[in-house]
């Protein structure tokens, strides 16, 4: 009798790194955030304190930074959805040769270092930047726009540039995988290509968007080079608050606190994001197919 | 309707519903559909027969409009159809891979149409009862696509393209992915409710048994040219020219030259492989013409005194034997009772009166 092995074992090799990788630093986290700091001696001292969680409940200042994580992901979601869905479905009606070129442009922001990108940001938005100096030259204003550097403005713009990739991508296939029929048979019963978009292309193109979603929602939140180095006064992030509890400040149990309680509440907003989309009839309709 | 005396439909004259003038459709400059003109009259079950890449594909997407044509015009109820988008012809397709979708339920596809000319919900929940009534599938509604076996999936892709009334129904290939039992099914099927609507069916498909069992007339089709046109008895019994005579059913195909009859004779005779045959004179063919002999496999039986013929091939059919004979370096089908053993030597009576004269090309 052949051996029988299920498809989901093929996940195994994987599943078998992440555990250990993923699960035991998150129990050291654990652990870490009810040991307390002797700052007499710089020690982490074992303990079995709730402190540090205290602190993250009553402080404010945490909550304020986590939910703008939260909103500032959401957000970079959001609007990249809205900007990559069209140039994702016009991709699916490019030739073949062009959707290859297509997606290799599309990556290009992938291809050089996040620090230059970002000072290259600097560049073209500053005071005295390219879209000041040319905005200056045809006379539509006097002086630079101080919003376009160091603002809320900078961060989501460079976040939503660095992670539209990642929303086309997942979009365009979704997109593309769709039978062409489809679209020809709801042309045919009577759909303007409006009615189509909406009745079909829309709802069968849900996983896509939530795999997006899911993904720069993740990225965006979890940033911490982008608000911090372009964000200004606006660029205060709970990442580079855990950054500076682990580094500068010596608060471990904080900063695991942090850690951890930053993590839930983004893992459940991606949660209920996902879960909310794959709820439609067009992502259970194509979930279905493969398995009938 | 309008019948003849004798009751059969006389599409003469129950009226033209569409009408198509040099039509003419290129793919990477390879001509598709070659400059068509053709009549589609009304209430009539059209066929388009003919091998893959003939073109009749071709011309049911020009006719639904997802396909525009490079040259020539299709005429619908008298009205022009160019510039006119899918969505506003008053035709609907049933497509060889169904395509329904796969996100609504039986029910929510069949109203697909309904649902975007906004009717009150009353009248669209008992039209939706009576299409899907007229394909047998009243108690699937509330199904998926992926829960339904092909056969099903297909009734419920023909509920959902008569809901809105077509003046013309047009089905591509529609059968050929289910099993030939369930075709046969459905052919029946289909052929009912062309009847019981009364709408012009224009059918696709490269099954010449299927195009005789369903259609009213039949369009035979090769390399973007119509070859012949007519009821499917007449196709079958005499057909336009050899690829037709090849096409629509097994027949030996002996070429030779006319050696009597002129155009306005009633009989001809033809000097082939198997000697002169005389058969009833063609229109156009006259003494001296290159032209083939037709001869079907079922006209042919096995006796003493007959052409001296080797046993190639015998394929077991079911009922009979398909044999492959040589006579005179030609290959001659016939059906035979027994297996006949490849090699030996019978002798062939090629019942001569059945046999036909029929163009080249």
């Amino acid at each position: 009798m052949a051996p029988v092995f299920h498809r989901a074992q093929l996940a195994l090799p994987v599943a078998l790194i992440l555990i250990p990788g993923c699960v035991l630093p998150l129990v050291v986290l654990l652990v870490f955030s009810v040991f307390e700091v002797d700052l007499d001696t710089f020690t982490l001292v074992p303990a079995f304190s709730g402190q540090s969680w205290r602190q993250i409940f009553t402080n404010p200042v945490f909550a304020f930074l986590i939910g703008k994580a939260v909103v500032s992901g959401a957000g970079t979601a959001v609007l990249a959805a809205c900007v990559g869905y069209p140039i994702a479905v016009s991709m699916t009606r490019l030739p073949v040769l062009w959707k290859g070129v297509g997606s290799i442009v599309l990556l290009t922001p992938l291809y050089t270092g996040e620090i230059v990108r970002i000072y290259a940001w600097r560049i073209v938005l500053g005071s005295e930047g390219l879209v000041n100096a040319a905005l200056e030259w045809i006379g539509l204003i006097d002086e630079p726009l101080k919003f376009l550097l160091f603002s809320p403005f900078t961060t989501h713009l460079v976040l939503l540039y660095n992670n539209l990739p990642f929303m086309v991508l997942a979009i365009w296939i979704s997109a593309e995988l769709i039978d062409k029929r489809l679209i020809e048979a709801a042309r045919d019963l009577g759909a303007r290509p409006i009615d189509a978009f909406f009745k079909v292309i829309l709802p069968l193109t849900t996983p896509g968007l939530a795999v997006g979603i899911f993904t720069v929602f993740a990225l965006a939140a979890g940033d911490m080079m982008t608000p911090s180095l372009l964000g200004g006064t606006s660029g205060a992030t709970p990442m580079a608050m855990i950054d500076n509890l682990f580094g500068t400040a010596f608060d471990w149990p904080l900063a695991s606190a942090l850690s951890l309680s930053l993590l839930v509440v983004l893992f459940a907003f991606a949660t209920g994001f996902v879960t909310v989309l794959l709820r439609f009839e067009g992502a259970r309709a194509v979930f279905q197919r493969g398995t009938r | 309707m309008v019948t003849t005396p004798e009751g059969a439909p006389d599409y003469a004259r129950s009226g033209l519903l569409l009408s198509a003038r040099g039509l003419t459709k290129t793919y990477g400059g390879q001509c598709v559909v070659d400059g068509i003109d053709l009549d589609i009259p009304e209430r009539a079950f059209t066929t388009f027969l003919g091998p893959s890449g003939c073109g009749k594909t071709t011309i049911l997407r020009m006719i639904a409009g997802f396909e525009t044509p490079d040259a020539g015009s299709i005429v619908l109820d008298g009205r022009a159809l160019s510039g006119v988008p899918p969505e506003r012809r008053p035709v609907n397709t049933v497509f060889q891979s169904y395509a329904l979708f796969p996100h609504l339920t039986v029910l929510d596809n069949v109203a697909f149409s309904l649902t975007l000319r906004r009717q009150s919900n009353i009248d669209v929940a008992a039209r939706v009862k009576r299409a899907l009534d007229a394909v047998h599938m009243t108690a699937f509604g509330d199904r998926y696509p992926h829960q339904l076996s092909g056969g099903q999936q297909q009734r419920i892709a023909v509920a959902r393209a008569i809901i809105a009334e077509p003046h013309l129904l047009l089905l591509d290939e529609p059968l050929s992915a289910l099993d030939k039992k369930m075709r046969g099914h459905l052919q029946i099927e289909l052929k009912d409710l062309q009847r019981r609507l009364g709408i012009a069916f224009v059918y696709v498909t490269h099954d010449q048994e299927e195009a005789f069992a369903l259609s009213d007339i039949v369009v035979v089709m090769n390399k973007g040219r119509i070859v012949q046109k007519a009821p499917p008895l007449t196709i079958y019994a005499r057909p336009a020219n050899a690829f037709v005579a090849d096409f629509i059913g097994a027949a030996t195909l002996l070429p030779g030259d006319i050696v009597a009859g002129e155009e306005a004779n009633e009989s001809a005779a033809i000097d082939t492989a198997i000697g002169i045959v005389a058969c009833p004179a063609v229109e156009g063919l006259a003494k001296g013409d290159r032209a083939v002999l037709a001869i079907r496999p079922e006209h042919v039986r096995i006796g003493t005194d007959g052409l001296s013929a080797v046993i190639r091939h015998v394929v077991f059919k079911g009922d009979r034997y398909l044999v492959e004979a040589e006579v005179n370096g030609f290959i001659l089908q016939f059906l035979a009772d027994t297996p006949l053993t490849p090699g030996t030597t019978v002798g062939l009576i090629v019942d001569k009166d059945r046999a036909f004269i029929t163009r080249i090309g």
